[in-house]
């Protein structure tokens, strides 16, 4: 019997390809370190898109990522208690978004005591110093973008700007920041005879529909509608439905860019606009940069920009924006 | 009507599939069968990788589409000419060569970063394989006894749609997941993103390199073997350039017609795969990682819908079921214009099931009876790749004026075209009778 005959040559080749392939199989080489992220609750698609990717990110940084959530948008106990137990089973970095900004903080100061470091995502803290970064939306310049756009549709419908504005509830910096971007956007202030009224719904549908029916009840020609979410958004389309306004009469503007509101808002044309987040920029960039300083890098700091782009179907000179198909690439949730 | 092929005589014994020797080049011909198959299906995943990579509108994007299969036309009648005047080796090796210098000059385009030059790459690559596949048909055909041909060109081409699949796979695999996200290049500085086009760029490279490397082993391989056929000029000279002939073929309207239902079919078929991945992402929302898979399955789909539709032959008259196909063809199209969800990417991916038949059953039905003139009639049908090139254009600017859902009005009305020929094949009589003809490689 004979053995074929095999260049070593030609083994010593295969060998490198063979290992070359497995070394990239096996991430990036790495010591494995332990991170944790804890969002605000697990209903909500933005969060569950910013875990999905945080999980992604984690696998190939070679980081044992650790996951918790509230029950709810305001569940403070939850929090404090997941970061408890985040720094007892050895996390050296944490993410967070808080559910309540303030309460909060004693729980992250803990934490940081103990050696770990802790950025936020999506929401700051009160203050802002109590973490070691921010990674989120630039919510004035949302505004902004949207305030700029119903200005000029305003101007390119030739209509009287006639404006409701529903907004999320006082006190809250996400509300209050949007707010104001859209009042520089569009060129006018709190009391111009522009606005027409004005009311906090919380960013819930059923709120807002009420909201809406009120103000309109109060000035039925209303043509110009900012919300502070897109469930607010809906719920001001219903109420307006409701009141036989026919929806090419009047600009509706949003923040937010779910999956729902681009499919259903956007593309039929019911949002006119609405400036879209990226949660995945949030759990991406905030991951990357505390596995970094676990591993020695830089300490992050400040506040980072986590992108924000306009979506419309119906573009206006002047206004950078982004179409519906954009939109719906880079939206979150179903 | 594949089956269609010139009545075999009774033989003592079987037919053998190749004559002796040449069976190692058989087998590296079936490579080359299986490598333009890669080549072609890997371009209908890059034209929305290209979009991503450049920043640029659909039509733009579908210029990928224009140069690849604008090369195949414009190379067809070359090719044919360098078989007859050199033969079918080195019509081979012309096209393995300047097919493998397309692949490479993947490289230089991505150090440019300039997507014109990748146009260029791909032209190169796609009028190798123009040359490679006009010369590799005939080749397996002269490589056996005349009784095997047909079974042996079947063998061959069994594995084009094979090379499709890994195309698709390559693209799915190993480039759609990996791509730089638009959301995170909001938030990129310009260098930031130079860089990270040149990352996606290379993610682009890998594969084209790929088809490359193999491209010249083939090529090493057959240059370097003795292959000697039966004398090639023979076949070929049969019935070539035929004085009248193009007149006689303008006069038949199911000839002139079929031409234009394949141009048609050719569009319609590029048009569904070329978006059907731009149609997932714009349309459904499903994310660039996944949205390969949907293409996938439309090419699965088509290679099993083709034996199917093999065995549907023989009980239905070809063009009835050719009527029958192309309307559901429409009806798929208008579904997908209209239902802007999952059900609609259903229906792009079912398209495929339509397509299945088309292109041998036109090409069977525009051929026959068409006696001396079948080989210069062929070509013209070959020459309807031209639609290929073209209507993804004309998709991608409706893209870009509505929405990838309203521009498969393009590839529905392409489809509304073949079902009106076989509607007029089915309503007209035939001045002669005449066999059909068995089908190229598509």
């Amino acid at each position: 019997m004979t053995t074929p005959h095999v260049s070593p040559r030609l083994v010593a080749l295969g060998a490198a390809a063979v290992l070359t392939v497995g070394a990239g199989a096996c991430g990036s080489g790495e010591d494995e370190i332990t991170l944790g992220l804890i969002t605000k609750q697990e209903e909500n698609p933005f969060f569950v898109t910013m875990r999905e990717v945080a999980e992604d990110v984690a696998d190939e940084n070679d980081v044992n990522l650790l996951t918790a959530a509230g029950k709810s948008d305001v569940d403070n106990a939850s929090q404090v208690r997941a970061l408890a137990e985040m720094t007892r089973d050895g996390a050296e970095g944490i993410m967070i978004v808080p559910a309540r900004s303030r309460a909060i903080v004693p729980a992250i100061e803990t934490a940081r005591e103990a050696g770990v470091i802790v950025v936020a995502l999506d929401t700051p803290t009160q203050p802002r110093s109590a973490v070691e970064a921010l990674y989120a939306t630039n919510n004035r310049r949302a505004g902004n973008l949207i305030g700029r756009y119903a200005k000029a549709k305003a101007e390119e419908d030739g209509i009287e700007p006639r404006i409701a504005m529903l907004d999320l509830a006082p006190g809250i910096s996400v509300g209050e920041l949007r707010h104001e971007g859209f009042l520089t956007g569009f060129g006018i202030d709190d009391g111009d005879p522009e606005i027409v009224g004005s009311a906090y719904a919380q960013g819930d549908e059923d709120n807002a529909r009420a909201t809406m029916a009120r103000l309109l009840d109060e000035d039925p020609g209303i043509n110009i509608v900012y919300t502070i979410n897109e469930p607010t958004a809906f719920g001001a389309i219903d109420a307006l439905k409701e009141a036989g306004r026919d929806m090419d009469d009047v600009i509706i503007v949003s923040i937010d860019g779910s999956c729902d509101a681009i499919k259903n808002g956007v593309r039929t044309g019911e949002i006119d606009a609405t400036s879209q987040q990226y949660p995945e920029n949030m759990a991406r960039e905030g991951l990357e940069a505390v596995a970094e300083a676990v591993r020695g890098g830089p300490s992050p700091s400040g506040f980072l920009d986590t992108g924000v782009e306009l979506i419309t179907a119906d573009p206006v000179e002047g206004v950078e924006s982004e179409d519906e198909a954009f939109g719906v690439r880079n939206c979150w949730g179903d | 009507m594949e089956a269609a092929a010139p009545a075999v005589r009774p033989e003592p014994r079987k037919a053998r599939l190749v004559y002796p020797k040449l069976a190692v080049p058989f087998i590296l011909l079936i490579l080359c069968f299986a490598a333009w198959g890669v080549a072609a299906n890997l371009t209908d995943v890059i034209v929305g990788v290209f979009r991503s990579i450049f920043d640029m509108s659909n039509a733009q994007s579908a210029l990928v589409q224009f140069a690849y299969y604008g090369a195949y036309f414009t190379l067809a009648i070359p090719a044919a000419f360098i078989n007859r005047r050199f033969g079918y080796k080195v019509g081979v090796l012309a096209g393995l060569g300047l097919a493998a210098v397309g692949g490479l000059l993947f490289l230089p385009a991505s150090e440019a970063l300039v997507y014109g030059f990748f146009l260029a790459a791909l032209f190169v690559l796609a009028a190798g394989m123009s040359i490679l596949e006009t010369s590799a048909n005939p080749f397996v055909i002269a490589m056996g006894p005349e009784e095997s041909a047909t079974q042996r060109l079947n063998l061959a081409q069994a594995f084009n749609p094979v090379g499709a699949n890994i195309g698709v796979l390559l693209g799915a695999v190993l480039i759609l997941p990996e791509l730089t996200s638009e959301a995170e290049k909001t938030i990129l500085s310009p260098a930031e993103l130079r860089q990270s086009q040149e990352d996606d760029l290379a993610l682009v490279l890998g594969p084209y390199l790929g088809i490359a490397c193999v491209l010249i082993l083939i090529w090493l391989l057959i240059a370097f073997r003795k292959m000697e056929t039966p004398p090639e000029a023979k076949h070929e000279e049969e019935g070539a350039s035929r004085s009248g002939a193009l007149g006689r073929l303008w006069h038949n309207r199911h000839y002139r017609y079929g031409v234009a239902a394949q141009f048609f079919n050719v569009g319609a078929q590029v048009c569904a795969w070329t978006f059907t991945i731009l149609y997932a992402q714009d349309i459904v929302g499903v994310p660039a990682e996944d949205s390969g898979w949907y293409l996938q399955a439309s090419l699965l789909l088509f290679l099993v819908a083709r034996f199917v539709m093999t065995w549907l032959l023989g009980i239905f008259r070809p063009t009835r079921l050719l009527l029958i196909m192309a309307s559901l063809g429409v009806g798929f199209c208008l579904v997908a214009m209209f239902s802007l969800d999952m059900v609609g990417l259903i229906a792009v991916v079912l398209i495929s099931l339509s397509l299945s038949l088309m292109f041998p059953t036109i090409y069977g039905v525009a051929l026959q009876g068409l006696g001396e003139d079948t080989k210069f009639g062929a070509a013209g049908l070959v020459m309807a790749i031209l639609g290929g090139a073209l209507m993804p254009l004309v998709q991608g600017l409706l893209m870009d004026e509505l929405d990838a859902a309203k521009a498969f009005a393009v590839p529905g009305i392409c489809l509304a075209f073949v079902a009106c020929y076989a509607l007029f094949d089915l309503r007209t009589r035939r001045g002669g009778g005449g066999e059909l003809v068995a089908e190229g490689a598509h």
